[in-house]
């Protein structure tokens, strides 16, 4: 019960006070378990679970502070409206009172989220934190199809189509696509947006099925608030780079459903535009670009581009100024794919491959109209395939499996292609998000990828070092004035002397360590030796095993109860873990050994 | 023929007679009717029949036949349709001159069926035709009545002429000669099989186009006009005379109230708004929400706002090309199925070997489904996810290297019993141990050697032995059955055993208590050994015996003595008395306080601490073990350990409280025995699980500073016989040695 409406008899405080059950909720809001469910996913408000759950275990428990809140919320008056004007228009359409019907029809009771959503999410960042389920949910919803009967119309698929690509063209604009997984659910991609790491699932583009045992009102709830969110977010994203939102797009690309290739040129065109010039590029060029510019947004807001050569206008508005707020992980990303120009197969996934190169600085194209460039462009230096065999092949250019990109990305270093070619088995796919240290089995290719990071951050990283180097002498030269080399000298002695004796104190450590550890057994050792006394001496020598053991039960004993459980509970979660790492270990060296007998 | 011209007369006339219906009164729509019966006739009814025949082929006849309200008509349309035939092409005559004669011979059934696309439509548009036109029949070549087809199969005729011979069937075309006879004749298509009469019928090029237009849904007659301009009968301008003289009603030539009313309640809702007429305009949907500035408003006023989690993050075994060791073997998967449903995995990874063979995630929509429900059904609350190392948990202990000395190796084995070595008991200048066994021998060893000094067979197993604490009175007590004997052991020099003498001399008189009373214990002399000894003979199995420290009392302990379960010794005066405290339950030992006249009774859930000078319970020690086994006291006195038999040791500090300051699990098996080092800061505890553990135990005189107990060794070395393992434990009361007496009949010393 609220506060100010309390029977007399009731209690004031503790669980019965501040906890409802769900029918309780219901029947305090007034309205039907449909619309309560409605209003939750769209409040937000989720179930509390109170310490004590009066009315036993089988109910769902709201706290009566949510409720009040979803009370007093205009949305739920909204409700009733919509409730009241279907009545009205069922009526109209019953005593056939066409004027009214007409008139009703055009006055449809609506109402918006972007409250909700502020109320929600004060801060972008807050919306930015939950934006995960939004997009996985925009993105699955994007490759459903229509279905009258569950109410999923073209529409919403549309929008949730537009959303996404959105979304996607911001991303790859701004390169901050991080990492990208193809699993068997669909891909899994993660970029961080102000610092918040979203990770979102499309699906394989390929026909879904519409399961029958899924309540598709529930979903299509969430996806109304998700819209809008999305919405809204990309409204923002696309404000901070300057780009008018909802953008225009190309009608003819549109029409050949090449959204996210025209929304990516429709968004380097804006950057562009907007960007003041007044960098070191050559005046006139700069004047030419910002001409061809201005013709092309100018066509783009008229829709009538004409549609020659996108390539080179493409090709026109690519090369970015560098933004001095990017951070390192961006010019990473951003340069990754950088002066390269890769061709897209028909049979690969061509909206997941746009997305993800030009996220890191790739060009691309693929085999259709509308497409940038021609298969045959000379300056194509791989060539994406997926097929069992190439036909016809181009010298200038590799023929790579699509992994390869994935693989690129998740390494954040260009791979030898040699396991990708067309044709061959590739590597393994490995997750990017698995800490494998910390799970504690590395396979095989992840460490291959680790000596290749390697390799290529050494042909790097000496040069800065030595630079540095460089750099302090002249520097100390300047600021002494002489070159003290006895001084530096006496440094560096000093400094290997230090080293030793920290070499020395280590190893004493580690001594002391093993001292401590054997100590007893080496004891055990002395003493049988003395009280060797012609006696039966049968007893085996305790292993180290043991000893180990004994000392780790020891501090156990000692332990209470509540802290002896804790470290047992993390004994048996370590030790699954184990297993399940000794598992794989034992898979690997099965097939290891299977392949072996097979060579022979 | 002449059928047929009537009929078209008949059309002329009905569309010219529209007028004069008119005229006469009539509607239009009335003369319409005419129209629309004669169309019903053939198109509604028949058609729907003859559709069936044409389709169900030789059966379909049954399909006329079983129209049983037409039977008649059918009969007769058949036969008219032979007829119309001939009419029809008559008729035609003036556009073609060749008139065919119907081969009837030639056609076959099959025929009728390649092209019975057409046919069937031409038929029964004919038929609609001559629907209404039942009056002149032409008797029809088959004369078996209104009965199926099918009936007649079989038969080789299709009825009687007039003079009661059979009609013969016509041999039929086999489909190779009809498909010659197509190929051949290109005007074949026109034949058709008209199964009822058995012959073959060509349409006529008038037919056929009837046909057509009736396909295209235009009249049948290219003469016909379905739409005829409308001329209206009735003229007024002309007329003399109105047709009503009766004058114009008023509200004719007034303004409606309601129609006023009406405006006006428009108007109203005009004004008001309420109807608006103008468009809702169309506002952007989408804005800055949030606004440029970074730290806008919290949310306030509302519960705290508890995230969802995310949802869990893809391993490499979800990929869709993981490394092979991530599949599982088809057993594997097998196995899977034996697990219950709530441990099988989830997700068994597959391999693809390219990425164009991945298939559709079938479980996409049931996932998202799954994450919505999980978002707005389940409760949120934070949890605090420990993310500790589990070496910090473990408490930071002194090193052990720091509190050395303390039994760590086994040193010597005393060999000789036959049986498990029960107990044993050190003697008090620390130089001699003794043990007894099952066996029914006690022993004396030189602790230093080995050297087994003497044995004594006693004839029942050994419980209990004990050594008097006092060093000048060497005598030992052993609990075997019911007895408690007190051994001289002849240990000592000339005095003491002077009076070691003269103290175990038991007169016979003085067999204790009172004559009418049943002693507790009898006092006899033994003379069994070759040493003086006493026997106390209790009632019933003694289990434990201990000594007063000054040496001259003695408790033992019977379990199943009930009030006289606890009795008290005194050697100088043997008298034998009963404790003044009534024992809450089976009592399963007895101390005596190091320095005070303190005794403590343990039962099996309780410690009890008796003033025996001022005989009143000082305080009961609660364990909150199942089963009490032992019970040993610091040298000190304010310190007990209390050895259960679930394996759990606790340590009582006295002036703390009546509950274990702590509680160590440490042997999986009952603990046999504990026990405290006279002068070093140790404890040990033995049990059935083969080990004996040595803790640190130190007691600070400094009342704020708890004991620190650190253990510090685990001893193995005893064998497990029959279950049982360690059965004794005692420190020697110099060294820091501990012996332990094991079930396998051998003794240890553990020395440091």
């Amino acid at each position: 019960m609220p506060k100010h409406y309390r029977p007399p008899g009731k209690k004031k405080e503790g669980n019965v006070a501040k906890y409802v059950t769900r029918s309780q909720a219901v029947k305090l809001l007034q309205v039907n378990l449909s619309t309560f469910r409605r209003l939750c996913i769209l409040k937000g408000v989720f179930p509390r679970e109170p310490k004590k759950k009066v009315k036993g275990n089988h109910h769902t428990y709201y706290h009566l502070k949510d409720i009040m809140f979803v009370k007093h919320d205009p949305l739920l008056e909204k409700f009733r409206e919509m409730r009241t004007y279907d009545k009205k228009l069922k009526k109209a359409v019953a005593k056939k009172n066409k004027d009214l019907y007409e008139r009703l029809r055009t006055r449809k009771p609506t109402y918006t989220l972007d409250r909700l959503i502020l109320e929600r999410y004060p801060k972008f960042a807050d919306a930015l934190r939950d934006l995960d389920d939004c997009l996985s949910m925009v993105h699955l919803f994007a490759a459903l199809p229509a279905l009258e009967r569950e109410n999923i119309e073209v529409k919403r698929i549309h929008n949730c189509r537009k959303l996404s690509h959105e979304w996607q063209a911001y991303i790859a604009r701004t390169h901050k696509l991080r990492k990208v997984f193809i699993s068997v659910k669909g891909i899994y991609y993660q970029a961080e947006v102000e610092g918040q790491k979203i990770t979102w699932l499309t699906p394989h583009a390929l026909q879904q099925v519409l399961p029958d045992d899924v309540d598709y009102n529930v979903m299509l709830t969430f996806l109304e608030f998700y819209e809008t969110l999305v919405a809204f977010v990309n409204f923002k994203l696309y404000h901070s780079i300057s780009v008018k939102y909802p953008p225009i797009l190309d009608p003819q690309l549109e029409a050949l459903a090449e959204e996210l290739y025209a929304l990516s040129r429709y968004l380097d065109a804006n950057t562009r535009s907007s960007r003041p010039s007044g960098s070191n590029q050559v005046e006139s060029q700069e004047n030419e670009k910002q001409h061809d510019e201005s013709d092309l947004r100018l066509a783009q807001l008229q829709h009538q581009l004409p549609h020659n050569e996108p390539g080179a206008l493409m090709h026109l508005v690519e090369d970015a100024a560098g933004e001095d707020e990017e951070d390192e992980d961006t010019k990473e990303c951003e340069n990754l794919f950088k002066d390269m120009k890769f061709f897209l197969g028909r049979e690969v996934p061509r909206e997941s491959l746009l997305f993800v190169i030009p996220a890191f600085g790739g060009i691309v194209s693929w085999e259709r109209d509308g497409a940038p460039f021609r298969e045959a462009d000379q300056s194509i230096t791989h060539q994406i395939v997926d097929r069992p065999t190439q036909g016809h092949i181009f010298l200038s250019r590799e023929y790579v499996q699509p992994q390869w990109i994935y693989d690129c990305v998740n390494a954040r270093i260009i791979l030898p292609t040699e396991g990708y070619l067309v044709g061959r088995v590739p590597p393994p796919h490995l997750s990017p998000f698995v800490d494998n240290e910390a799970e504690g089995y590395v396979p095989d290719y992840a460490e291959t990828i680790k000596h290749l990071q390697a390799a290529a951050s050494n042909e790097v990283l000496p040069m800065p070092g030595t630079v540095k180097e460089d750099l302090e002498d002249p520097q100390r030269l300047l600021v002494e004035g002489i070159i003290d080399r006895a001084e530096a000298n006496e440094a560096a002695e000093k400094k290997r002397k230090m080293a030793t004796l920290e070499k020395q104190y280590h190893d004493e450590l580690k001594l002391e360590l093993e001292g401590a550890q054997y100590s007893s057994s080496m004891i055990n050792q002395n003493m049988e030796s003395n009280a060797a006394s012609g006696e039966a001496r049968e007893k085996p020598v305790p292993d180290l095993q043991q000893i180990a053991d004994d000392s780790a039960n020891m501090s156990k004993i000692v332990m209470s109860r509540k802290k002896r459980r804790l470290l047992e509970a993390m004994e048996i979660g370590k030790k699954r873990k184990q297993a399940n790492v000794d598992l794989l270990k034992e898979r690997k060296k099965k097939s290891e050994a299977g392949q072996s007998s097979k060579e022979k | 023929m002449k059928k047929h011209e009537e009929e078209e007369k008949v059309y002329e006339e009905g569309a010219r007679s529209y007028p004069e219906a008119l005229n006469g009164g009539g509607s239009p729509v009335d003369s319409g009717s005419d129209y629309e019966d004669y169309s019903d006739d053939g198109d509604s009814e028949d058609y729907g029949s003859w559709e069936e025949d044409a389709e169900s082929g030789e059966e379909g006849a049954t399909g006329s036949g079983s129209d049983q309200d037409e039977s008649e008509d059918g009969n007769s349309e058949e036969f008219e349709l032979s007829e119309e035939t001939q009419s029809g092409e008559s008729d035609s005559q003036e556009h073609k001159g060749s008139v065919k004669t119907n081969n009837k011979g030639k056609l076959s059934n099959d025929h009728a069926q390649i092209d019975d696309g057409e046919s069937e439509i031409s038929e029964s548009d004919r038929r609609a035709e001559e629907s209404d036109s039942s009056e002149d029949e032409v008797p029809s070549r088959n004369t078996i009545g209104d009965v199926p087809l099918e009936w007649y199969r079989d038969e080789g005729h299709i009825g009687y002429d007039v003079k009661g011979k059979k009609i013969k069937k016509k041999e039929r075309q086999d489909k190779l000669d009809a498909f010659l006879a197509s190929a051949d004749d290109s005007k074949n298509w026109r034949k058709i099989h008209d199964e009822y009469n058995d012959e073959v019928v060509e349409l006529t090029k008038d037919e056929t186009r009837l046909i057509r237009r009736l396909l295209k849904g235009k009249a049948p007659h290219s003469g016909f006009d379905p739409y005829p301009d409308y001329v209206d009968f009735f003229k007024w301008d002309d007329a003399k005379h109105p047709l009503s003289n009766a004058p114009e009603p008023k509200r004719r030539f007034i303004p409606s109230k309601w129609e006023a009313k009406k405006v006006a309640k428009y108007v109203r809702a005009l004004r008001e708004g309420l109807i608006k007429l103008d468009k809702p305009k169309e506002e952007p949907r989408f804005y800055n929400l949030w606004g440029d500035d970074p730290n806008s408003k919290d949310r306030a006023g509302h519960l705290a706002y508890i995230p969802a989690p995310k949802p869990k993050l893809p391993g490499h075994e979800e990929s869709y090309n993981p490394s092979l060791e991530y599949i599982p073997t088809q057993e594997e998967i097998n196995s899977y199925q034996l697990m219950y449903e709530e441990d099988r995995p989830k997700f068994i990874p597959r391999r693809y070997t390219s990425l164009k063979s991945v298939p559709a995630y079938e479980n996409a929509v049931n996932d998202s489904f799954e994450r919505c429900m999980d978002l707005y059904m389940s409760y949120r609350a934070w949890k605090k996810r420990l993310n500790i190392d589990p070496e910090s948990l473990k408490p930071k202990l002194p090193s052990r290297k720091d509190l050395k000395p303390y039994p760590v190796t086994c040193y010597l084995e005393y060999r000789g019993h036959e049986g498990a070595v029960v107990s044993i008991s050190t003697e008090a200048s620390g130089q001699w141990i003794a043990s007894g066994s099952a066996d029914g021998t006690v022993r004396i060893w030189e602790v230093e050697t080995g050297r087994c000094r003497g044995v004594w067979t006693i004839g029942e197993p050994v419980l209990c032995v004990s050594w008097n604490p006092l060093s000048e009175l060497p005598i030992l007590a052993i609990a075997a059955g019911q007895d408690v004997l007190l051994i001289n052991t002849g240990m000592g020099n000339e005095e003491d055993q002077e009076k070691i003498k003269e103290l175990l001399q038991v007169e016979i008189s003085g067999t204790a208590g009172d004559s009418d009373e049943q002693p507790l214990v009898s006092w006899l002399q033994d003379d069994r050994h070759k040493h003086e000894a006493i026997i106390l003979r209790h009632f019933k199995t003694v289990t434990s015996v201990e000594w007063h420290r000054k040496g001259d009392y003695l408790s033992t302990v019977t379990p199943a003595g009930e009030s006289r379960a606890i009795l008290i010794h005194q050697l100088s005066k043997k008298i034998t008395q009963k404790i003044p405290f009534k024992l809450h339950g089976l009592p399963v030992s007895s101390v005596f306080h190091p320095s005070r006249s303190i005794f403590f009774v343990s039962t099996k859930k309780n410690i009890r601490v008796y003033d025996l000078l001022k005989h009143k319970l000082i305080k009961k020690l609660e364990t909150g073990l199942r089963e009490v086994s032992s019970i040993a006291i610091h040298p000190q006195g304010d310190n007990v350990i209390v050895g259960s038999r679930e394996g759990k040791l606790c340590w009582f500090d006295m002036d703390l409280s009546s509950q274990p300051y702590k509680t160590l699990q440490c042997h999986s098996k009952d603990i046999t025995n504990v026990a405290f080092h006279r002068s070093y800061p140790l404890f040990a505890s033995c049990s059935d699980d083969c080990t004996a553990y040595v803790f640190h135990g130190m007691v600070y005189s400094d009342f704020n500073q708890n004991p620190l107990i650190v253990p510090l060794e685990i001893l193995r070395g005893h064998v497990n016989s029959n279950g049982r393992g360690v059965l004794d434990c005692k420190f020697h009361p110099r060294q820091p040695w501990l012996f332990t007496a094991g079930a396998d009949s051998v003794v240890r010393l553990y020395c440091h």
